[in-house]
């Protein structure tokens, strides 16, 4: 898609992949049966998205995968706006967070009173690879309408050590136990084309 | 010469728990080790603290490995030395498949061997072999490892692992509990092949299940974080008829 002026209109399904340096803020209205599908890449940069659902049946599909190290502060946002009955979201955000950085994470679904029929899903796990590496996760639901499905979920902790330790027992060492433990953690979210990304940052981080 | 394996006086415990309390322990080059005890007497804890767990801490004695201090190495400079534990209850792997967990792990023995990493055919005829023996399939071998198989299933596969990984010093911690009759056949099979002059085992175990396809050259039993008494096969068959009371 061409990047124009913000918030972005979707009124068909439609897929954005955004690994973008220089920019952090989204915006993106959803309007009558239109589909949103988005992942975000934020490498050591901040984001923050707002997706309103503005039309019956939209949809969106939020996916977002985090990297950060040294010392870098990150603040992730992303909120979503049912606005409208019989509307469905879902958010599914993974990260790393790694030497003596700090992530910052606020997740929002918001459904107001009397919009019926709405779903709004997320789930956010978050591993802490340093012990100074920090990651707090905020989940924001303000469900005002009860004619609703939600859930939502957050797990942040490191690597499990029994897992780290039986593939020590086989021989690799702990940086490579967690490398192969990290080799698919991204893989239910992150398209094809951005795993070199993910990949390349490992290597330098893990 | 130093013995294989010599455990002197060794002491761990987890928080102020007292687990082990001073177990004395040789095991000979090319030799069968069992090890039997009553449930919560340490066996699994032993095989922890060989195998370097942090979870548990060594208080006092010494473990030399072929002359080597095992206490002071890291669990893969154990296991790159040719210590191997097929876990009573094997960790599961989420999203690591059984190919890539050996990849990684023949590869990290070859390097520390100053070896070359095996090439893909290599690898896939290396594994196929052993595979085919212990009737792993390729759908075995691509799955996340350990996660949903059977008790069994996962039995077979840390032998699987063992016979990869053709390491020294093998330790089976209650490998035969969970096997049915079949499947017991195929592991001491895949045990008794291993078995030559360079290489010794540690079973772990409550029965003689095991230990009729492979004849134990000792038995030590273990009670209450210490080995009472070594002895030769005969002390199986004494167990199995008395239990541990009269030890
Ligand atoms: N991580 C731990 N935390 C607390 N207690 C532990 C831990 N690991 C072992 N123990 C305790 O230490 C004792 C020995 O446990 P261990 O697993 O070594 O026994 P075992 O001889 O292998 O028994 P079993 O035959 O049932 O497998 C038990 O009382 C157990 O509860
Ligand atoms: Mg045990």
């Amino acid at each position: 898609m061409t990047i124009s002026k913000l918030p972005f209109l979707f009124n068909r399904q439609e897929k954005v992949l955004i690994h973008h340096p220089d920019e952090h803020e989204w915006q993106f209205i959803v309007q009558e049966r239109g589909e949103l599908e988005a992942f975000f890449l934020p490498i050591n940069q901040n984001l923050k998205v707002s997706v309103i659902l503005n039309g019956a049946g939209a949809k969106s599909d939020i996916k977002c995968a985090y990297l950060s190290n040294e010392n870098n502060d990150l603040k992730l946002d992303i909120q979503v706006l049912h606005k409208v009955k019989n509307t469905t979201s879902n958010q599914q955000i993974k990260g790393l967070a790694t030497g003596e950085s700090s992530v910052l994470l606020t997740a929002g679904i918001e459904i107001p009173k009397n919009t019926n029929g709405c779903e709004g899903y997320q789930n956010h796990r978050g591993i802490l690879l340093s012990d100074k590496a920090k990651i707090s996760a905020t989940p924001q639901l303000e469900i005002w309408s009860e004619d609703v499905v939600c859930s939502h979920g957050s797990a942040v902790g490191p690597l499990p050590d029994d897992e780290l330790f039986y593939l020590e027992t086989r021989g690799l060492k702990k940086s490579q136990a967690e490398k192969l433990l990290l080799s698919s953690f991204f893989n239910d979210i992150v398209p094809g084309e951005f795993r070199t990304h993910i990949k390349e940052w490992m290597e330098q981080n893990v | 010469m130093s013995a294989f394996l010599e455990i002197k006086d060794l002491h761990a415990k987890v928080g102020d728990k007292e687990i082990l309390k001073g177990v004395n322990l040789t095991i000979e080059s090319g030799k069968v080790m069992a090890i039997m005890g009553p449930n919560g007497c340490g066996k699994s804890t032993l095989s922890a603290v060989i195998t370097g767990n942090p979870t548990y801490q060594v208080t006092g004695g010494s473990i030399l490995f072929k002359g080597k201090d095992l206490l002071k190495m890291t669990p893969d400079e154990r296991a790159n030395a040719g210590v191997f534990l097929a876990f009573q209850r094997p960790t599961e792997l989420p999203g690591v498949s059984m190919a890539q967990l050996l990849k990684a792990a023949l590869n990290a023995k070859r390097t520390f061997l100053k070896e070359k990493p095996l090439d893909a055919v290599q690898f896939m005829k290396h594994l196929k072999v052993r595979a085919t023996a212990l009737g792993i399939t390729d759908e075995m071998l691509k799955r996340s490892v350990n996660v949903g198989f059977s008790g069994g299933e996962k039995k077979r596969l840390e032998t699987f692992q063992m016979a990869v990984l053709e390491p020294d010093f093998c330790i089976l911690d209650e490998m035969d509990s969970g096997l049915d009759v079949d499947a017991l056949k195929v592991v001491g099979g895949a045990i008794s092949v291993m078995r030559e002059e360079k290489r010794s085992f540690m079973i772990i175990t409550h029965h003689d299940d095991l230990l009729r396809y492979v004849a134990p050259d000792k038995v030590a039993i273990m009670r209450d974080g210490k080995i009472l008494q070594v002895g030769d096969k005969e002390l199986v068959a004494k167990v199995e008829e008395k239990g541990y009371d009269n030890f």
